[in-house]
Formats: C-alpha cells, structure tokens, sequence
C-alpha cells in the first residue's frame, strides 16, 4: 500500500464527511454518525496503523520545532500527520454542525464555517467561537432590574 | 459506537455483543478490545514492510489478537454454565480482573516488539526481550487457566441444569484445553522456534495457518489442543441432542480421548521432524 494512495483516499473521505456536514439539516443523525463517528474512526485506524509500522523509523520529536520538522522527514510519518489534521478537522466541523443545532443557530451562519475547518482548522473554530460568543451577548435576556 | 453495530435495520431478535457482555462482562470487553485492534494492526500489516523470521512483522499479533479475542468470547459464552454464584464472588471477580491484564500484558509485549521490528517469541538478542520471555511465558499459562478453573467449576456442579454429555464436554474440553496447551506450548517455548526438522524457514507453508510443509511444526499440536474448548462442546452438544443420557456422556468421554490422542501424535510428528499436511 502506497502513501500517496492512501493521501487520496483520506482525502475522498474526508471530502465526502464535509459534503454531509454540508447536507446535515437534511439528515442530522446521518450526517453526525458520517463525519463525527465512521469517518473519523476510519482515518484513525490508518492513523495508529502508519504509526506503529513508521514510527521508529522516524527522527526527531516534538519537543523542538527542528525536531518536529526531522519527524516530517519520513514520509509515511508526514503521511500520518495530515490524517490526523483530516480526521480531527472533521470531527470538530461535526462538532461545530451539533453545538449550533442545540444553539438554535441558523444554518447559514454555520456554512461558511465550515470550509474553513476544513481548510484551516483551527480558524474554523475559532470563527465558529466568536459567531457564538456573539450571538449569545446578542440574544441573552437584559438584567433585571 | 454501538449505534453503529446494532443499527434498527437488525432483527428483534439476538443481540450477541449484549449477550456476551451480560454473561462475562470483562471477558467480552478485553474480547472486543482484541477485535478492534486488528483493525489497525492490519493496517500497519499492509504499508510495514519489515519481516521478521521470514514474515510480515504484524502477522503474529494479527493472530494473537484473533485467537485471544475467541478464547476470551468463548469463555464469555460458556460463563453463563458456571455455578449459580460464582460470577458475584468476590474471588471469581479479581481472578477475571487478572486473566484480563495478563491477556493486556501479552498484547502490550507483542505488539511494542513488532513496533520495533523485533521478535517477540525466541528473542535472542540479549536485551529486555530475551529477559522477559519466560515471564511472558508465566503469564500466558496465567490466562490460560481460566479453561482449567471453568472445566473444574463446571464439571463438578452437581446442581447443573445442562444435559450432562453437554456439561461433560464443556468440562472435558476445558481442562484438556489447559493440559494439551501447557504441553505443546511448553515443548515450543523450551526449542529454538517452531519448525522442527528439515524447514529451519519453512519454504512451503499451508495456507493462513503458515504450518511447515516440508518439517515438523509445533504450532500444529498448539493449534488443536487450544481447539479442544471448541471442538469437544462441539461434540458434546451433539452428543446431547442425538444420544439418551448415560450414551451421551460415554460418547463424549471417547471423543475427548480421541481427541487428545491426535493432539499427541501431531505434536510427536513434529518433533520427529515431520508435517501434518505435505
């Protein structure tokens, strides 16, 4: 099995858990079991796979930017690094999909949030903080006085 | 995670997972746990290309896992045989405890040498893994004494209401499962590996199994003799239904004569250097 075989296939799936994130007010529950629950599992058993095969083959760590870029010199270990970005990324869109339906937040707020986890993760959810931060101060009751 | 396994679409009828874990709750879930691991050990299987003894690194906890998880979900099933009491006592309850962390301890051990492209079994270079061998060896007759303390307990329940060829079976199976297993694994672990003979590294193999076609393979009397909680109750259920009362049992009896004579003698062939299937 060839890394750049398995960088397309994390990819496709990963896509198709973003299209029924996209679809969710259609299918809630569906969407949710896709991308919060298969296709993260899914990823992550490729994940811990690629990790016990390539892990002591690697060098470097994670207690130094260098040696975090030594640990991306292994191919197979970059390879496991982007799944897990896709698999996590994923989880927290659907994440982000169920806290604004329990929110009663409207759906349109949430899509544009969504490319943005999935392109720039933790810009995703950073946006997805301050619409709700927001929106909260908006539509919380006034003092009583 | 169980909405995905036991989704609307299945029947109202068996639920297995729930059954196993209401009979022998540790037992199923170490049983599960060993499942669910293969999934990323297969994994590792197909993009890992080290070897070691001429095979894939993984394949042996491969098979580990798929050989714990039918032991522990074996056990798991007949512990709804056991004595009335025996699961709510408080010794039974730390014995299973224990079973379940030698069995943790075993997967630790090898997996963490496949992670370092090592061997695990007949280890022999001079570090930590050579050291611990024989304790792994302890520890895997630990675990395995569950069939020794299941075969007792059911087979000395004056009180049983199961047929008694059926019981005989389950505890004629069970503690031949301990004696056959202690022997063969014994007569393994003390060699230099598993072939026997001709084949240092077998060059022909049977197929999955992986036993020497050309020399003897230890693995081979291994095999049947863990088998004998599945193959004797197999017989015995049989024997239950087919045979009136005292024939079932006699029947029974002959069977798992038989049955431990033929693990005998393949374990002989291979150490006379010769293979079961040529």
């Amino acid at each position: 099995m060839d890394a750049d075989l398995i960088f397309s296939a994390g990819g496709t799936m990963a896509m198709a858990g973003w299209l029924a994130l996209l679809a969710s007010p259609l299918a809630p529950r569906a969407a949710d079991a896709i991308a919060a629950q298969a296709i993260p599992l899914l990823l992550s058993i490729a994940y811990a796979g690629l990790i016990l095969a390539f892990w002591t083959s690697g060098e470097g760590g994670f207690d130094s930017l260098d040696n975090v870029a030594r640990l991306f010199q292994t191919r197979e270990l970059l390879l496991a690094g982007w799944l897990h970005y896709l698999a996590f990324d994923l989880f927290v869109g659907a994440w982000i999909v169920r806290t604004a339906r329990t929110a009663a937040m409207p759906f349109w707020m949430v899509v544009p949030c969504l490319p943005a986890t999935f392109l720039f993760g933790p810009a995703g959810y950073l946006a997805f903080s301050m619409i709700r931060f927001a929106r909260a101060r908006a539509t919380a009751p006034r003092f009583a006085a | 995670m169980s909405a995905l396994v036991a989704s609307r679409a299945a029947p109202a009828g068996f639920d297995l997972i729930g059954e196993l874990r209401r009979r022998e709750p540790r037992f199923a879930a170490m049983g599960l746990i060993m499942l669910m691991l293969a999934l990323p050990t297969a994994f590792a299987a197909l993009v890992d290309t080290r070897m070691v003894g001429g095979v894939g690194v993984w394949i042996k906890p491969l098979k580990f896992q798929a050989s714990l998880a039918a032991y522990l979900l074996t056990l798991a099933w007949f512990a709804a045989f056991l004595p009335v009491g025996v699961r709510e006592s408080r010794w039974y309850r730390r014995y299973a405890s224990v079973v379940v962390a030698l069995v943790g301890a075993e997967m630790l051990w090898l997996m963490g040498a496949s992670v370092f492209g090592v061997a695990s079994h007949f280890n022999r270079d001079g570090g930590f893994l050579e050291a611990i061998y024989p304790v792994m060896g302890l520890f895997a007759i630990g675990l395995s004494s569950a069939t020794l303390v299941y075969g007792v307990l059911i087979g000395r329940d004056a009180r049983s209401p199961l047929a008694p060829a059926f019981r005989a079976s389950l505890s004629l199976g069970l503690v031949l499962t301990f004696v056959l297993t202690v022997l063969a694994a014994g007569f393994l672990a003390g060699g230099q590996g598993h072939f026997v003979g001709e084949a240092a590294a077998a060059a022909r193999e049977v197929p999955v199994l992986g036993w020497a076609r050309d020399g003897g393979d230890l693995r081979v009397a291994h095999f049947f003799a863990t088998h004998a909680m599945h193959v004797i109750p197999a017989f015995g259920l049989a024997a239950a239904l087919l045979l009136p009362g005292r024939r079932g049992v006699l029947a029974v009896r002959l069977f798992a004569v038989a049955f431990a004579a033929f693990t005998g003698f393949v374990l002989v062939q291979a150490t006379r250097g010769l293979p079961l299937i040529g």
